[in-house]
């Protein structure tokens, strides 16, 4: 008993891991149906950024978080003006420019920082473990729990709430005519893949206690995080924070009876049967294309 | 539709000449530059299959490395089995006991050969059946791809005793045909590759000029239409994805006895996304412009590597984004394009030399 509520914690915190990447991987793809392959890179950035933060500033992860957010979501901002913008009609290849803008960021950073593996101290605030009988749970890894619900909510929030989320709904509706009442799509759409890459940047900066940090670390992330994004369905959120726990417990638990590796291929399997009978997501949003 | 398809003959002709004549002799018939070379015709393959399924059909395949791997596995067990005694050494060291039961039939060359060709196209027939029938199109084909690909790789790995894991399997024997040891450094072998690859696009120009590519372009311009003028799209995107995989497998087993080895970086995500850079730089839309492609690419890898150490790789992913932005349609496309512009430039200056009571009867000639 004890083992599966370890495990189911466990679980949990992959699960929130994964929705942190996924968020804004979801976002994107579900505002202008780009397939974002250098997300996984702007995870990278955001481990890195928050390393060198660390290491020549002194600051920890937590006064970090706000600008690395700022700072991957620039280097987001300035992908999308030359790179994304000039594809939006040709969503495949997105997937080709954005696998080769992820060579660029990983060669980049392996060239300027290196590649060997960096470490970040977490926050000494948040050492220790919480006990509740045989359960152990590490106080950083449930704070990373906590923190992906409060980002989840701001991003619904930000979404539902804010001109500039009716703004964006607008367009994913029906790009043409939001235009036609004066929204700038693009500028919208500019915005929305910052907003996405900080996402991913902050990720990448709570990650960096649990992770080793080097030039590769996005490539493996950035295939979980979009099997999470389309098992939830297009840009849907709760969808991507549903898929992120399912898939985090299932990883986990099959983990637990089998061993890790053929947990993980299971759960591709189930991924695949779930994509072959509900290809739209467990949660597809009503959108007319 | 004739008229493209001389010009592909053309281009093949051409090509299998430069690739079984030229090619050797600006090598100046070194072993070494020789087997090099080849590594690029086998990697050529894998590209102009993928043509076949992603440029023909408009199916991205994003799992094209694995049934590379699994053809390259297949070779390197018939190998490996030739130069081990009983038991080959790996296994005595994952405490297998014996030789397992799917090794055995690999000691025959002709089980290995036909098995190269024919697993990787009914594991992609399985995968197409699974994925076609349910009408799965466009980014979800490449999802479940790549998904199967990630897994299956992980399997490989997994499975140490029988695959060798993460080392792969190494201290291979060299492949013995009957009266002829194929030595990968000698010219005999880069012939073979060479012919390998002319037979390949040979068998590529015709599907994708017969009947049979014809409707697999209608399949990517319009499936519902192609459905509702009674073809079985199914069928057929299943049938584009089997000839795939075979000639993937094909690819596998010759990088195999390139290398001398097979490894369980063959099936990784990095080299599966690779074959898709080399077929979107030649051109997806013709198998010999996607095969160019792969070579092209290797090349220009293996020269910036010597001499930017460093920063090869950077450059790479430059050129790379450059193509997808500014030439969409690769090599192919621009050649096309340039090809199209001077016809018109020939036509008009035609027109404006003819007197215009002749003009109408070209521009009439011209409906037909």
């Amino acid at each position: 008993m004890d083992v599966i509520a370890n495990q189911l914690f466990a679980g949990l915190s992959m699960a929130s891991i994964m929705l942190m990447i996924a968020l804004g991987l979801a976002i994107i793809y579900g505002a202008m149906g780009v397939i974002n392959l250098a997300h996984g890179e702007f995870v990278m950035l955001g481990a890195y950024a928050t390393w060198a933060l660390q290491t020549y500033a002194g600051l920890g992860i937590l006064p970090a978080l706000p600008l690395v957010f700022v700072a991957v979501g620039a280097v987001g901002w300035v992908i999308e003006k030359v790179v994304v913008q000039n594809l939006y009609h040709r969503p495949l290849d997105t997937i080709l420019a954005t696998w080769g803008i992820g060579i660029i960021l990983q060669q980049a950073v392996r060239l300027g920082v290196g590649a060997e593996s960096r470490f970040v101290k977490g926050p000494e605030l948040l050492s220790g473990n919480t006990e509740i009988g045989p359960l152990i749970m590490s106080n950083y890894r449930l704070f990373v729990i906590f923190f992906s619900i409060a980002v989840l909510w701001g991003s619904w929030l930000l979404m539902t709430r804010t001109e500039f989320g009716m703004k964006l709904r607008a367009i994913i509706q029906n790009r043409s005519i939001s235009e036609c009442y004066g929204i700038e799509s693009k500028r919208v759409y500019s915005i929305t893949f910052a907003y996405g890459a900080g996402l991913a940047g902050i990720a990448g900066a709570l990650i960096t206690p649990l992770f080793s940090t080097i030039p590769t670390m996005g490539t493996g992330l950035v295939v979980d995080a979009f099997l999470v994004v389309i098992v939830g369905g297009l840009g849907s959120l709760i969808g991507a924070a549903t898929a992120s726990v399912l898939i985090g417990e299932a990883t986990a638990l099959f983990s637990m009876i089998m061993n890790d590796t053929l947990g993980r291929i299971a759960v591709l399997a189930g991924i695949i049967l779930l994509i072959r009978f509900r290809p739209r997501g467990l949660f597809p949003t009503e959108t007319r294309r | 539709m004739t008229s493209r398809f001389h010009y592909d003959l053309v281009a093949l002709v051409i090509f299998t000449v430069v690739i079984v004549f030229g090619v050797p002799a600006l090598m100046n018939y070194d072993g070494f530059e020789l087997n090099t070379f080849a590594r690029y015709l086998a990697l050529a393959i894998v590209s102009m299959a993928l043509a076949l399924s992603w440029g023909t059909a408009g199916l991205l395949n994003l799992g094209q490395a694995a049934t590379f791997g699994m053809g390259s596995y297949a070779m390197a067990m018939h190998l490996k089995l030739r130069a081990s005694n009983g038991l080959p050494d790996f296994m005595g060291w994952n405490n297998v006991p014996e030789l397992p039961l799917i090794w055995m039939p690999f000691e025959s060359l002709a089980f290995t050969l036909l098995a190269g060709l024919l697993i990787p196209a009914f594991v992609g027939g399985l995968i197409a059946i699974f994925m076609f029938r349910a009408r799965i199109a466009g980014v979800f084909v490449a999802i479940i791809t790549l998904a199967f690909l990630v897994a299956f790789q992980l399997l490989v790995i997994d499975q140490q005793g029988l695959t060798g894991g993460q080392n792969g399997l190494t201290g291979l024997a060299q492949l013995s045909l009957p009266g002829w040891t194929v030595d990968p450094y000698s010219m005999g072998f880069y012939y073979l590759v060479a012919g390998c690859l002319a037979v390949a696009l040979a068998v590529g120009v015709y599907l994708t000029h017969s009947k049979f590519g014809l409707v697999l372009r209608a399949i990517r311009e319009d499936a519902d239409r192609t459905r509702f003028f009674g073809y079985n799209v199914a069928t057929y995107q299943t049938a584009v994805f089997c000839i795939s995989a075979a000639l993937a497998g094909w690819a596998g087993m010759l990088y195999t006895m390139v290398l001398e080895f097979a490894s369980p970086t063959y099936m990784g995500v990095s080299f599966s996304l690779a074959i898709v850079i080399w077929c979107a730089v030649g051109g997806r839309e013709s198998v010999i412009a996607a095969a160019f492609g792969a070579i092209i690419v290797n090349m220009l890898e293996g020269r910036l590597s010597d001499v930017f150490v460093e920063g090869w790789h950077l450059m790479l992913g430059v050129i790379f984004v450059l193509v997808v932005m500014f030439m969409p349609r690769g090599i192919y496309g621009l050649l096309s394009e340039l090809a199209a512009k001077l016809r018109r430039a020939g036509r008009q200056g035609n027109a404006a030399s003819i007197d215009p009571s002749s003009k109408t009867q070209l521009e009439t000639g011209q409906e037909q």
